[in-house]
């Protein structure tokens, strides 16, 4: 039988713990070179010689005060779940603050081992660390490890089941002792606390401590268990932090935290031998440019640019391969099968649906690359430095400009991004904005319409539809600010972590996550759309058709035998493309006068009435419900509503000129797709993020006001002659 | 000096005896007296020499024998500020001007040829043909300066004085007050009046504040020596270490500090607290962001970014530029 212990990776935030999760259980968690990128807890198992760990990575914190979700997450691991041991990651280029977690660690008196990581780049600063001292001073193990090249990580596994063994055998954390007049204190409300004989499952000292700094969860605890007795404590603790007060002139937990400063600088001094010498701050030059007060902002602009030239103009090649390989496929498929109901299914439903999706996923995937570069490097925490003075302006956080970058990739990790933000206020809020901004998978809509309609343009309207996502975005968060949310600002303090050169395999991994996510839609959501949309427009089977377009085609047919018969060669060809073009028209009235009359068309038809003022056309009435399970369902069904699956590459564009849309109802369906009700899969995030009453919020407000904006473009248009 | 004296004694039996004043040898006393004490003297003062000598003359024949003295240039009268008459040695050929000590009276004899050119100059430039002077610095001596320079109580400020405001004292209510009125820690005020039943003028600024005495007693102020508030003033960029704590939202770019204090609702503070923004530890002001907010700190070794507006909650001392 193995034995199985529980190890916790806690650290402040961008110290590497996830790294070294990832080092440590061979997962590909998501990381990133900016504070906040775990928002949630993440766990994963690892076997070492006779052990079983579980190891448990927790969202970053500055201290075990919680001040937002993911701090909170990462403090009742630690406290309620009783993990085996601690191990707490220090950032060895940052050694005084992240001091300040570890010594609020160590005081829960659990088993906790100390890991150095990113030693390379403290030795790099000249920073020389005596971790024997420093485990001599504390009474624990010290380790260092480089997370990003994989080293430490088997001493830090060997020294933690040591650690385990030492503490089952009786060894007991080291205190850290504080100032006379902060310890009489706690030793007060110690005696305070065994005397009220309320049981607590967590160290006395520490949980003194914790109600002299007046935690409101401690605190909780103790009302939970001895309402009167818990209130006997309350009072000695107010009476203490009265006392202190007056001494100090100070609220105690200021004075504490000013005390632990203090006992940390001891520890550095003991510690740390600066080899001085400043060298050359990489990091600060790159700053230099990136962040300059002329440069930053064009330079920011720049990137953003970049990023999404990048994805149309580099996607365009392997695009281009794909939707070849789907119509070489559908060709055939084609000629192979015999005409049957099960060859319209596979061609017209299932290779029309999702071929017309598929050939996106190098844009997505470019993208995808761009912002996972941002966040490796450290670009995406300078973002919301650069833009914290417009989003204050409008109301909002800095902070929130993050989830809101990420949106453009995908809004369901930008709306678990939003728990970083330390204000519940602004966290609902920037949830409430982030489905405006356009994410990648509304990019297939809107090359496919505004490729086919508007030609040499088509970039510049993808670049202003990009842009008025973001102006929508921001005035509504302005709005609902004045309206919803009234108050104070929440403050903005944030870490600008340095830059390092982004890990090779972190990128990769990101991608090749993204495309199991991406090419996983296409086998569920996207496949079952396809099918479901291709049942509806191909039943019922027995149609009146209004005329007899079989009869047509056959009179049209011999009419033109005849002519081709008595004319000479030259007029044989062109007689006999002028047939082809009837021809191809005939069937395609059939064909739309048969969709109109199948199951699907009576419900676009019953739609028609909402989406007519807005210029959509039944069709697309129909692609836009359907895209609400997910965005790219939109073209596909489409594609399969277009009948496109046996006319290979720029069929789709070809329908849909064919179909009657003009460029202001393109543009109008465009601005609808890009504001309406997000995907499936972000409602539900929205909800399980906040609350049902703000999911539903959110679903009729981004249909009013996509209705509203197409309406606008629309309507302009047909004013202004456009149409 | 002894022999000036000497001489002088010579020439006032010359003089004297020539004029032919009357009590001639109860004057000469006076003038021993009067030259054994150096420095400016009162009448009392030099009452008291003779008695110590062993005399006794009466106090209105030494007034009228020191009078003569100034006549014939054997002595200067002069009256610094609302104070009796004092008397000081004088010696022909050698001119000083004085430094009154408003606090103390101690009075300073200075001489600098600048001064003398100048007022030669200036009296020229006007076509006055200047004939005497007297010059009068009135302020606070070295001595005194000293005591004072740590701290001292708003309404015990002398009028004119510049001053930089310390600390207040007493409970919140009393700091929402004051902060009310535009007046925090760290600005520079200038004393309009003060005395007229405890209440003081202050200029902070462009701002005229008429603060009651209540309010004054609580407020600590530390005086600012003028030849620093000079170098301020000049060249407000140099390299000059500034005693007087500033808020960080006043840094510039560039500049390190000391963090003195740091102030801010509850949470807030604590955060900043925790992320190692804390008293005692050192400061540098990195850049401000294009649109002059947010700004980039380094602490700790690590980089930071604060609103402008939160900076303001963190008082920095000992700013300067780092030098490169």
């Amino acid at each position: 039988m193995k034995e199985k212990f529980t190890i916790a990776l806690a650290g402040n935030p961008n110290c590497g713990k996830t790294t070294i999760f990832n080092n440590l259980t061979g997962a590909r968690q998501k990381v990133g070179n900016w504070p906040g990128v775990t928002v949630e807890k993440k766990e994963g198992k690892l076997r070492h010689k006779e052990y079983d760990l579980k190891v448990v990575d927790l969202p970053g914190t500055y201290s075990l005060t919680p001040f937002s979700i993911e701090e909170i997450t990462a403090r009742d691991f630690i406290l309620n779940e009783n993990p085996d041991i601690v191990v707490n990651i220090i950032d060895s280029s940052n050694l005084e603050r992240s001091l300040f977690l570890a010594i609020q660690i160590l005081e829960l008196g659990r088993p906790v081992i100390f890991v150095l990581n990113m030693a390379d780049v403290a030795q790099a600063k000249g920073i020389k660390i005596d971790e024997k001292k420093l485990s001599q001073l504390l009474g624990l193990p010290v380790v260092f490890t480089v997370g990003n090249k994989n080293k430490g990580i088997e001493t830090l596994v060997e020294e933690a089941i040591r650690e385990i063994h030492r503490f089952k055998e009786g060894k007991e954390g080291r205190d850290i002792k504080y100032s006379q007049e902060i310890e009489g204190c706690i030793s007060k409300l110690e005696s305070c606390i065994l005397e009220s004989k309320i049981h607590i499952d967590t160290v006395l000292r520490w949980n003194a401590i914790k109600i002299l700094e007046d935690d409101k969860i401690v605190k909780q605890k103790f009302i939970e268990k001895e309402p009167v007795a818990a209130q006997i404590i309350f009072q000695e603790a107010i009476v203490c932090r009265d006392r202190i007060h007056n001494l100090f002139e100070d609220d105690f937990e200021i004075v504490l935290t000013d005390d632990r400063y203090g006992v940390i600088a001891g520890v550095i001094k003991e510690i740390v031998s600066n080899l001085a010498r400043e060298r050359i701050d990489m990091s600060r030059n790159i700053d230099l440019v990136l962040t300059d007060r002329f440069f930053g902002i064009p330079v920011f602009v720049f990137f953003i640019w970049a990023m999404f030239q990048l994805t149309f103009s580099l996607g365009e090649y392997p695009m281009g391969w794909i939707e070849s390989g789907v119509s070489l496929l559908s060709q055939s498929v084609d000629s192979l099968l015999p005409a049957s109901l099960l060859k319209d299914l596979l061609l017209d439903g299932i290779i029309a649906g999702i071929g017309s999706v598929i050939i996106f996923l190098p844009n997505i995937l470019i993208l995808f690359f761009c912002i996972a570069l941002f966040e490796d490097t450290g670009y995406m925490a300078r973002t919301a430095f650069l833009m914290d003075r417009v989003m204050h302006a409008s109301g909002l956080h800095g902070k929130s400009f993050i989830p809101m970058l990420m949106g453009f990739g995908c809004n369901v990790p930008a709306i678990m991004a939003t728990r970083t933000l330390e204000s519940k206020k602004d966290r609902i809020l920037t949830i409430l904005m982030t489905p405006f901004m356009s994410c990648s998978a509304r990019l297939p809509v809107y090359i496919v319409l505004a490729g086919s309609f508007f030609g040499n343009r088509a970039g510049t309207v993808i670049f202003s539809l990009y842009l008025t996502g973001i102006i929508v975005a921001i005035a509504s968060g302005r709005m609902l600010r004045t309206i919803l949310f009234k108050g104070e600002d929440a403050p903005f303090i944030m870490e600008l972590p340095p830059y390092r050169m982004p890990m090779l395999k972190s990128l990769l991994i990101h991608m090749w996550d993204r495309s199991k996510m991406f090419l996983k839609k296409m086998g569920g959501v996207i496949l079952l759309g396809s099918i479901i949309i291709w049942c509806l427009s191909s039943f019922p089977r027995n149609i009146s058709y209004s005329t007899d377009y079989d009869t047509q085609i056959v009179f049209v047919k011999s009419n033109y035998m005849q002519d081709i018969l008595t004319a000479d060669i030259k007029e044989t060809e062109r007689l006999n493309q002028q047939l082809t073009l009837i021809l191809g028209d005939i069937k395609n009235k059939k064909e739309q006068e048969r969709v109109s009359k199948s199951y699907i068309g009576k419900i676009g038809k019953f739609l028609e009435p909402v989406f007519l003022p807005i210029g959509i056309g039944w069709q697309a009435s129909v692609a836009l419900v359907t895209g609400f399970v997910a965005k790219e369902v939109v073209v596909s069904t489409m594609g399969v509503l277009y009948g496109v699956g046996d006319m290979g590459g720029q069929a789709l564009e070809r329908a849909l000129k064919n179909s009657g849309m003009t460029p202001l109802s393109a543009l109008s369906m465009m601005v609808f797709v890009l504001l309406y009700v997000p995907c499936f899969a972000t409602v539900m995030m929205i909800y399980k993020e906040t609350s049902a009453k703000w999911a539903g919020f959110n679903l009729v407000y981004t249909t009013l006001v996509a209705w509203g904006g197409s309406f606008l473009v629309y309507q302009t248009g047909v004013i202004l002659g456009l149409s | 000096m002894g022999n000036t004296h000497e001489r002088e004694k010579k020439q006032f039996k010359q003089l004297f005896q020539q004029q032919g004043v009357d009590q001639f040898d109860l004057r000469f006393m006076v003038l021993e007296a009067f030259l054994k004490l150096e420095h400016h003297v009162t009448i009392q003062e030099i009452m008291e020499q003779i008695r110590a000598d062993g005399e006794k003359i009466d106090e209105d024949f030494v007034l009228n024998s020191l009078e003569l003295l100034c006549r014939f240039g054997f002595a200067n009268q002069i009256e610094f500020d609302d104070k009796k008459p004092q008397y000081e040695h004088r010696h022909l050929g050698l001119h000083h001007d004085h430094m009154v000590c408003t606090k103390c009276g101690s009075i300073l004899e200075f001489k600098d040829e600048a001064i003398e050119k100048q007022q030669l100059k200036v009296a020229d430039a006007y076509g006055f043909h200047m004939l005497q002077h007297r010059m009068e610095i009135y302020g606070i001596c070295s001595v005194c300066m000293e005591e004072r320079r740590s701290l001292v109580l708003l309404h015990k400020a002398k009028q004119g004085e510049k001053l930089i405001v310390k600390e207040f004292e007493a409970g919140k209510n009393m700091q929402s007050r004051v902060s009310s009125m535009g007046l925090k820690i760290g600005d520079l005020i200038e004393i309009v009046s003060s005395g007229f039943g405890g209440q003081v003028v202050i200029a902070a600024g462009e701002n005229r504040l008429v603060l009651g005495k209540g309010m004054a007693e609580k407020i600590s102020v530390q005086p600012l020596d003028p030849i620093k508030i000079m170098k301020l003033e000049k060249n407000k960029d140099s390299e000059d270490i500034l005693d007087t704590p500033v808020t960080l939202k006043q840094m510039k770019k560039g500049q390190e500090g000391i963090i003195r204090k740091v102030s801010g609702e509850g949470v807030f503070r604590r955060r900043l607290l925790e992320m190692g923004i804390n008293r005692g530890s050192k400061i540098y002001v990195e850049k401000y962001a294009p649109l002059k907010d947010p700004i980039e700190l380094v602490i700790k070794g690590y980089h930071i970014s604060l609103r402008v507006e939160e900076a303001a909650n963190i008082l920095v001392e000992n700013v300067r530029f780092k030098k490169k």
